[in-house]
């Protein structure tokens, strides 16, 4: 008897869902044909007619807005695989001086992650931009051929970085280390004491019983929450349009203000992110399954 | 003798930090050349801004940071409005001894956007005032309340869903969940301000500032059902059971066990969220809101003001965390408070 009054609710409730979606999309139909633009992916193929500063395959206006769209998610993933390694190594190193027992550090590390932690990124990143690099002057770091920094961006060994491409990177690097920090201080704390002070009287050194006795045992507990904090960095890395970097984003709302495609682009930017979410999830949990399998072999 | 006790307790903290500070002297000399030297640097690059920086671009520009462009005859109604959101926050938090009071607070703050619609939109005697003109501190406010308002009951009814035992019900809130957790915030409020309106049937239209607060209840929903979800799974079975056995029905347990419960567990992450939520009402700068930071960027915009970017950027970094860190800490106070002793 029950059984069936939760299947006819359920039927009910799908019903419902199917009436809601109609009605939207009933909508939109109306609207795209009023406004004489359909929807279709034909569009993808012409040429896209506008120039992008930053391209890691070639690329020329004349190039077709699929390919437009593909160096964007090319860009995007350049930003956020760089920025989750620079963050990766800051959090880290935040996160282990604001464990220790060094007053300096850790009042200097809570100053860090309160300053980071309540002032928004968009904030942050236009500082960087703004202030950080279109506010230096023309040579403000020159040492010949090695390192140049100026208003033009960062030059290392000839491998030149724009200032949108710098400032992203170390303001998306900047904001997330400072959660990256909290998280590993969260997992070095839930490590029971008990777990220092015999690594100590075992006459271990410091360093290598936070790298053989502690970190294995915090890691557990922190490889969820980093997973959690790449994912972040991956969807703020969306900002970039607010500096003028031409992000999977920033090219799709290009690609709007072209032609108007609005639906068909929100569809892609979806799509692209889902793909990204899946392979940065998929990345963590073979990390994870590595380092589970690792500890097993240790006891 | 009290003295001199508290003499003993100093002497005894002094003694402390000195053991802390002088005790691994070489490393604390590295750390103190490192901050030195980034400060040196610091000052060396920026100088000529932090010495020669102009706070009349801050100092002249206060009422339009704090109202845009309401206008400026009507300012006494926004200011009511954040006033009395101010004494309810503080009035919930540091609960009176009146017991009407309490027992009345939730229906303050349900009360609190009625009101606040009310005087931002004027009608009803007042003078009405179009939502373009409503900008500033007063619109990221607006935003943030009405968001997370909305989004809580939304939030906890989509926790209860994802855990139902009807298939359906759980497979659709989980995939609503789970794709609003994938994609980025900005895209979400895209979708609010040029979507929408495509979505609607002709001739209705909704106010900008409502589709963004659509948007941002729709993102953030999904974040806030994930956090009581975990809440609800750290209650224990034997309160659900215990409930049963003292003869509560389904919605009892739910409105007298399960809520109240996992709302309290849960309550860190929730403040996190509306701390988060507040810092995101930025995002509505590029999509064409002139809030908090959107004022900012309009006023460097400005010919008059060209270039002073760092006085500006430091003002709105220095109120947006002085924001954040009170929320931060009434949210711990009533985390202390609410703790089952």
């Amino acid at each position: 008897m029950k059984s069936y009054k939760n299947i006819f609710f359920q039927i009910i409730i799908i019903l419902l869902c199917i009436l809601f979606f109609g009605f939207l999309i009933n909508n939109l139909i109306i609207n795209l044909i009023r406004t004489d633009l359909g929807f279709n992916f034909s569009w993808l193929l012409k040429p896209s007619s506008f120039a992008l500063a930053e391209h890691v395959l070639p690329y020329s206006p004349s190039d077709s807005y699929a390919w437009a769209l593909l160096i964007g998610w090319l860009n995007s993933l350049k930003v956020i695989f760089i920025s989750l390694f620079l963050s990766t190594i800051l959090g880290t190193i935040i996160g282990l001086s604001s464990a220790g027992n060094n007053i300096l550090l850790k009042i200097t590390s809570a100053f860090y992650v309160t300053i980071i932690r309540q002032t928004p990124l968009l904030l942050q990143l236009m500082f960087w931009y703004f202030v950080g690099f279109l506010g230096l002057k023309n040579n403000f770091i020159y040492f010949s051929n090695i390192l140049k920094i100026n208003n033009q961006g960062i030059e290392f060994f000839g491998l030149t970085l724009t200032s949108e491409f710098s400032a992203l990177i170390i303001g998306l690097s900047v904001f997330t280390s400072a959660f990256i920090a909290e998280v590993i201080r969260g997992g070095i704390i839930s490590v029971p004491k008990g777990q220092w002070e015999s690594f100590r009287s075992l006459g271990l050194s410091e360093r290598n019983g936070l790298l053989r006795v502690i970190m294995p045992q915090a890691l557990p507990a922190i490889i969820p929450g980093l997973t959690s904090q790449y994912l972040n960095l991956a969807k703020n890395s969306t900002l970039a349009i607010a500096i003028g970097y031409s992000d999977i984003y920033a090219i799709n709302d290009t690609i709007i203000n072209q032609t108007g495609r609005a639906i068909e682009c929100f569809i892609i930017l979806l799509l692209t992110f889902l793909i990204l979410n899946l392979l940065i999830t998929n990345l963590m949990e073979t990390i994870n399954k590595f380092i589970n399998k690792k500890k097993i072999y240790l006891s | 003798m009290i003295y001199k006790m508290h003499q003993k307790k100093v002497k005894k903290y002094i003694e402390k930090i000195k053991e802390i500070l002088f005790l691994n002297s070489l490393n604390n000399f590295l750390i103190i050349l490192l901050i030195f030297t980034i400060c040196i640097f610091s000052l060396q690059s920026f100088s000529s801004v932090i010495f020669n920086s102009k706070w009349s671009v801050v100092t002249t520009n206060i009422p339009l940071f704090a109202f845009g462009t309401f206008p400026s005859d009507q300012s006494w109604r926004p200011i009511i409005w954040i006033v009395s959101l101010l004494l309810t926050s503080v009035l919930s938090i540091i609960p009176p001894k009146w017991k009407w009071l309490r027992k009345n607070l939730l229906f303050a703050w349900m009360g609190m956007i009625p009101l606040g619609i009310f005087l931002l939109y004027g009608g009803l005697g007042l003078q009405t005032v179009m939502s373009r003109n409503f900008g500033g501190l007063t619109l990221t406010i607006f935003l943030t309340v009405c968001s997370s308002m909305f989004a809580l009951p939304l939030g906890i009814g989509l926790a209860f869903c994802r855990q139902s035992s009807l298939f359906v019900v759980k497979k659709l809130s989980s995939i609503y969940i789970d794709t609003m957790r994938a994609i980025p915030l900005i895209a979400v409020l895209f979708f609010g301000q040029l979507l929408i309106p495509l979505f609607l049937p002709l001739g209705l239209e909704i106010d900008r500032v409502w589709r963004a607060i659509f948007a941002f209840t729709l993102f953030v929903s999904a974040y806030i059902a994930e956090d009581i979800r975990g809440g609800l799974q750290a209650i224990p079975n034997t309160q659900i059971e215990s409930a049963k056995s003292l003869g509560l029905n389904q919605l009892q347990i739910i409105k007298f066990i399960l809520i109240p419960q996992s709302l309290r567990i849960a309550l860190p992450a929730l403040t996190n969220q509306v701390i988060g939520l507040f810092q995101n009402t930025s995002l509505m700068s590029i999509l064409g809101l002139v809030e908090f930071l959107g004022i900012g960027r309009s006023i460097l915009a400005n010919p008059k003001f060209i270039g002073q970017y760092i006085e500006v950027y430091i003002w709105l970094a220095s109120v947006y965390w002085i924001i954040c860190t009170i929320l931060a800490l009434m949210a711990k106070y009533l985390e202390k408070r609410l703790k089952i002793a």
